[in-house]
C-alpha cells in the first residue's frame, strides 16, 4: 500500500489502461501540453504522444461527438470535460448519441466511451460553474454513472469504466483532487466493479448514504458521534447507476433509519432515488422518515458568505440525523 | 325498492359519528321531516331527519356504534318488502357497501336517499363574525372549546383525533410479530408517533396478569371508550397547551359592591319572575373591558395578528361528559339581564347537547366560573384561537379592615391566561385593572 493522491490516482488508471489497451485515448481542452486544467493527465502527452493524448478546441459539443464516433469504430475515448458544467454543451451527445446508439442501433454499434472531469461545486465559481450534474445523468438509462469518494476508488473505478463497453458519466469531485489515500501497488491492477457500494464504516443506529464531498464530511462527523455512543454505517454507492439499492436496503434493515447526503439539489435526482429503494424495499424496517441533506434548491451564490450557507455542510448534515434519531440537543435514541 | 342508506354527514366536517338513537323502529312508517335517529358529531348531537317517506325495514347498526359517513346503518324501503338481497350484499361486500346511489327511485316508494342534513343543522351560517374572523381551519376544530381547569392529561396522545395510532412502520411490524396491541403504548416521536424504543420499553415492562392483580386485591382500570367531544377536547386542548405560549395573572377584587348591586337588582327583577346572577355581571364586566382594552380581545393568526372588532364571549359550560362553549355575541352591548337569560338559554341546550355549530364557534374571548364548586382560584388553558381565558373563582367572604374595625367584606379571585404571542403582560394586567375597576364599582358598567 502507498499513499496517492486522488488526482494521481485517475492518472495512473489512465495511464495503466493505456499501457494496456492501445485503442484507449485521451482527448479534451489542455489535457496535452498544458498537462490537464486539473493536472490529472500530466505526463501522458509525454509517455504517449499527441495521437494518443489529443488537445482539442473550446468546442464540447465537437469532441464528444468525435468521441462518440471515436467509440463507435471501436476506439475506447476518455472525454476530459474541463468541468462537467461545460458538459451541457454536449448534453445531446452524451444523451442523444452515446447513451442511445447501442439500442437505436439494434447493437451494431457499441459505444465504450468515458467522459471525465470535475463535478459540484468548488469554490466561489458561481452558479454556472458549481453544477453537481449527477441528476442531469443518473435520469438517463443507457448510461452508467460513477461518483468515486476515495483515491482507491477513483483508480479502480476508471479502470473498470475505460473497459466498458457501454458510455460511462465518471464525475471526479473537484475538491477531492488533492486527497491522499491509500492504494494498492501498480502490479496488482485492481478493478472495481460498477454496482456495488462500499461500507465505509459499520454502525446500527443509523445509515448515511453519500459520495463526494460530503462524504468526508459525514466521515468526520461519525468520528464525533461515535463519542456521543452514536455509530453511524456509512454507505457509499460508489455508482449511483447501476444503484447498489440491496447493500443500502441491507443496511437499513439493521439501523431501522437512513439520512441520504449529497450536494446535488433536493428535487429529484439519486438522492430522491435512494430514498425511494429504501421505503419500497425496507418500509416495514423504517422507525423514522428517510430524510435528505442537501445543497439548498437554489442557483448557486457567487458571494462566499452566502455559498457556504448553501453548500450541505456538518451542521445541516447532523440536524438532518438528528431528527431521524428522534434525539434533540443531548438525548438521542 | 328497498334501499340501503348510509350514515348522513350531517354536519361539514363530521369524519365520523356516532348513532345515538335510533328513533324509529323496524317497521315503523317514516314520513317526511320525522325523526329518524339522532347521530352524536364531533361538534353535538344531531338529528337525522327523514328526507322522503317510506318504512324503516331494517336496522343495521345499533346504538353506540361509531361510524364513517356512508357506512350502510339501515334499509328503507316499502311495507312488506323483501330485503333478502339486499341484506346479502351487505353481507358480501359488508366493509365497502357502498352507500345508496341518489339516483332517481320512484317517487312514492323511494327511501330517504342519503339524508341530507335537516335545515336546522345545516352548515353554519356566520354570526356576526369579526371584520376579519379568525375562522379556524375547520370549523370542527372550534367545537369543544373550552378546558376543564386542570390540565387534563392525555393518556394516550398516539392516538389522532379519529382514533388512528401513529406508528412507524418498524413497529407495526414488530407489533404484528408479537401480537401487541399498540393502543395502550405511549408514542415519544413527533405527534406522539409510537417508535421503537417506546414498543422496546412497552414490551420490556412486566405485564400485570390476572394473578398478580388479584393478589395485591386491585381492580384493572374499567375502559371506557372515548367520545367525540372527550376527543376533541383532548386534542383541542393537548394543541392549545403545546402550542400556546401560555402565562399567568391572577387578580383579587372586591366583591362587596358587586354583591350589593345584585341584590338591588334582583329585589327589583323579583316581580317580573327575573334574576341576575353574579356571573352575568362578571359577563358584562368582561366585555366592557375589553372594549376599553381592545388589544386583549385579539387572537393569533399565524403571520398576523387579528384584533375582533366584536366581543364575543365564549363561555365554558360543564355537560355531563365534558364541555361546551357556547358564544354570547357582543356582550358589550347587550344587558346584564339579556347576558343572564341567554346564558341559561345557551346552557340549557348545552347540557342537552342541542346546540347548532355555529353557536360555539367564533368567540373571541373566553369565561370559565368555577365559583360555584368554591374554587378560590384556578388556571384555565386557552381556546384556541382566541387570545386569553378568564378562570374565575368563588365569592368569598374575606375580613376586612374598614374604619378601624374588622367586618366581613367579600373578595373574588380571577386568573387570565393570556396568549403571549399576541398579549404581553402590561396588556393582559392593564385588561383586568379596567375588569377590577368596572367589578368594584359597578355604576360603571351604565356609563
Amino acid at each position: 500500500m502507498r499513499e496517492v493522491t486522488y488526482r494521481d490516482a485517475l492518472r495512473e488508471a489512465m495511464a495503466e489502461e493505456m499501457r494496456r489497451d492501445s485503442t484507449v485515448f485521451v482527448m479534451g481542452e489542455e489535457v496535452g501540453y498544458y498537462q490537464g486544467a486539473y493536472k490529472v493527465t500530466r505526463g501522458l502527452l509525454e509517455e504517449f504522444g499527441a495521437a494518443r493524448v489529443v488537445d482539442t478546441p473550446i468546442a464540447e459539443a465537437g469532441f464528444a461527438g468525435v468521441g462518440v464516433g471515436a467509440a463507435m469504430t471501436g476506439l475506447r475515448p476518455i472525454i476530459e470535460f474541463m468541468t462537467w458544467n461545460f458538459s451541457l454543451v454536449a448534453f445531446d451527445q452524451i444523451v442523444n448519441n452515446a447513451a442511445k446508439m447501442y439500442q437505436m442501433s439494434a447493437g451494431q454499434f457499441r459505444v465504450p466511451i468515458v467522459f471525465r472531469g470535475p463535478n459540484a461545486t468548488a469554490k466561489q465559481v458561481g452558479a454556472q460553474h458549481s453544477h453537481a450534474v449527477e441528476p442531469f445523468y443518473t435520469n438517463v438509462p443507457g448510461l452508467h454513472v460513477v461518483y468515486p469518494s476515495t483515491a482507491r476508488d477513483a483508480k479502480g473505478l476508471l479502470k473498470t469504466a475505460i473497459r466498458s463497453d457501454d458510455p460511462v458519466v465518471f464525475l471526479e469531485g473537484e475538491t477531492l483532487y488533492g486527497l491522499k489515500g491509500e492504494l494498492p501497488d501498480e502490479a496488482e491492477d485492481e478493478t472495481i466493479p460498477f454496482g456495488k457500494a462500499r461500507i465505509a464504516r459499520e454502525g446500527k443506529h443509523v445509515t448515511v448514504v453519500t459520495w463526494g464531498r460530503p462524504y468526508w464530511t459525514v466521515m468526520e462527523l461519525a468520528k464525533q458521534y461515535a463519542k456521543e455512543g452514536i455509530e453511524l454505517e456509512v454507505i457509499d454507492p460508489r455508482t449511483l447507476r447501476p444503484l447498489d439499492h440491496e447493500t443500502i436496503v441491507e443496511s437499513v434493515k439493521k439501523t431501522n433509519r437512513c439520512v441520504v447526503v449529497h450536494e446535488h439539489w433536493s428535487f429529484g435526482g439519486p438522492g430522491a432515488e435512494i430514498v425511494d429503494r429504501v421505503q419500497r424495499e425496507a418500509f416495514d424496517y423504517l422507525d423514522a422518515p428517510v430524510l435528505r441533506a442537501s445543497n439548498l434548491d437554489i442557483p448557486m451564490p457567487y458571494a462566499a458568505h452566502l455559498e457556504q450557507k448553501v453548500i450541505v455542510d456538518a451542521a445541516r448534515i447532523r440536524e438532518t440525523i438528528q431528527k431521524v434519531l428522534y434525539a434533540r440537543g443531548e438525548n438521542h435514541g | 325498492m328497498a334501499e340501503i342508506v348510509g350514515l348522513p354527514k350531517l354536519s361539514p366536517t363530521m369524519e365520523e359519528g356516532t348513532l345515538a338513537r335510533w328513533a324509529k323502529k323496524e317497521g315503523d312508517e317514516i314520513a317526511m321531516d320525522d325523526l329518524i335517529a339522532e347521530v352524536e358529531t364531533d361538534k353535538a348531537t344531531m338529528e337525522w331527519r327523514a328526507f322522503d317517506k317510506g318504512v324503516l325495514l331494517k336496522i343495521l347498526v345499533a346504538e353506540g356504534t361509531t361510524l364513517a359517513p356512508d357506512t350502510p346503518v339501515a334499509i328503507i324501503g316499502q311495507k312488506g318488502e323483501d330485503i333478502a338481497a339486499l341484506l346479502e350484499k351487505l353481507g358480501a361486500g359488508a366493509a365497502k357497501a357502498s352507500p345508496p346511489a341518489k339516483a332517481s327511485p320512484p317517487a312514492e316508494a323511494s327511501p330517504p336517499a342519503e339524508a341530507s342534513p335537516p335545515a336546522e343543522a345545516s352548515p353554519p351560517a356566520e354570526a356576526s363574525p369579526p371584520a376579519e374572523e379568525p375562522v379556524p381551519a375547520s370549523p370542527a376544530a372550534q367545537a369543544v372549546t373550552r378546558d376543564a381547569p386542570a390540565e387534563a392529561s392525555v393518556s394516550k396522545p398516539t392516538r389522532t383525533a379519529d382514533g388512528r395510532v401513529m406508528a412507524s412502520p418498524l413497529v407495526r411490524r414488530m407489533a404484528r410479530e408479537h401480537d401487541f396491541d399498540l393502543s395502550d403504548v405511549a408514542g415519544s416521536g413527533p405527534h406522539g408517533r409510537i417508535i421503537k424504543r417506546d414498543l422496546d420499553a412497552a414490551l420490556a415492562a412486566p405485564k400485570p396478569t390476572a394473578t398478580t392483580s388479584a393478589r395485591a386485591g386491585r381492580q384493572p382500570p374499567v375502559e371506557q371508550p372515548l367520545s367525540q367531544m372527550r376527543k376533541t377536547i383532548a386534542r383541542r386542548l393537548t394543541e392549545s397547551k403545546q402550542s400556546v405560549p401560555h402565562f399567568y395573572l391572577t387578580i383579587d377584587v372586591d366583591a362587596e359592591a358587586l354583591h350589593q348591586a345584585r341584590i338591588r337588582v334582583n329585589a327589583e327583577l323579583e316581580a317580573a319572575g327575573e334574576k341576575v346572577s353574579v356571573n352575568d355581571f362578571l359577563l358584562k364586566a368582561v366585555a366592557l373591558a375589553l372594549r376599553k382594552v381592545p388589544t386583549a380581545n385579539a387572537s393569533f393568526a399565524g403571520d398576523r395578528i387579528l384584533l375582533h372588532q366584536n366581543v364575543d364571549l365564549s363561555v365554558a359550560v360543564a355537560v355531563p361528559d365534558g364541555l361546551l362553549t357556547p358564544v354570547v355575541r357582543d356582550a358589550d352591548r347587550k344587558s346584564v339581564l339579556e347576558i343572564g337569560k341567554e346564558v341559561r338559554e345557551l346552557a340549557g341546550r348545552a347540557k342537552n347537547k342541542k346546540l347548532k355549530p355555529e353557536e360555539m364557534t367564533g368567540g373571541t374571548f373566553s369565561v370559565s366560573n368555577l365559583g360555584m364548586f368554591g374554587i378560590e382560584e384556578f388556571s384555565a388553558v386557552i381556546n384556541p384561537p382566541e387570545g386569553a381565558i378568564l378562570a374565575v373563582g368563588a365569592v368569598r367572604e374575606v375580613p376586612v379592615v374598614k374604619g378601624g374595625a374588622i367586618v366581613v367584606g367579600r373578595a373574588m379571585k380571577m386568573t387570565l391566561s393570556c396568549d403571549h404571542r399576541v398579549i404581553d403582560g402590561a396588556v393582559g394586567a392593564t385588561f383586568l385593572a379596567a375588569l377590577k375597576k368596572l367589578l368594584e364599582s359597578p355604576i360603571l358598567m351604565l356609563v
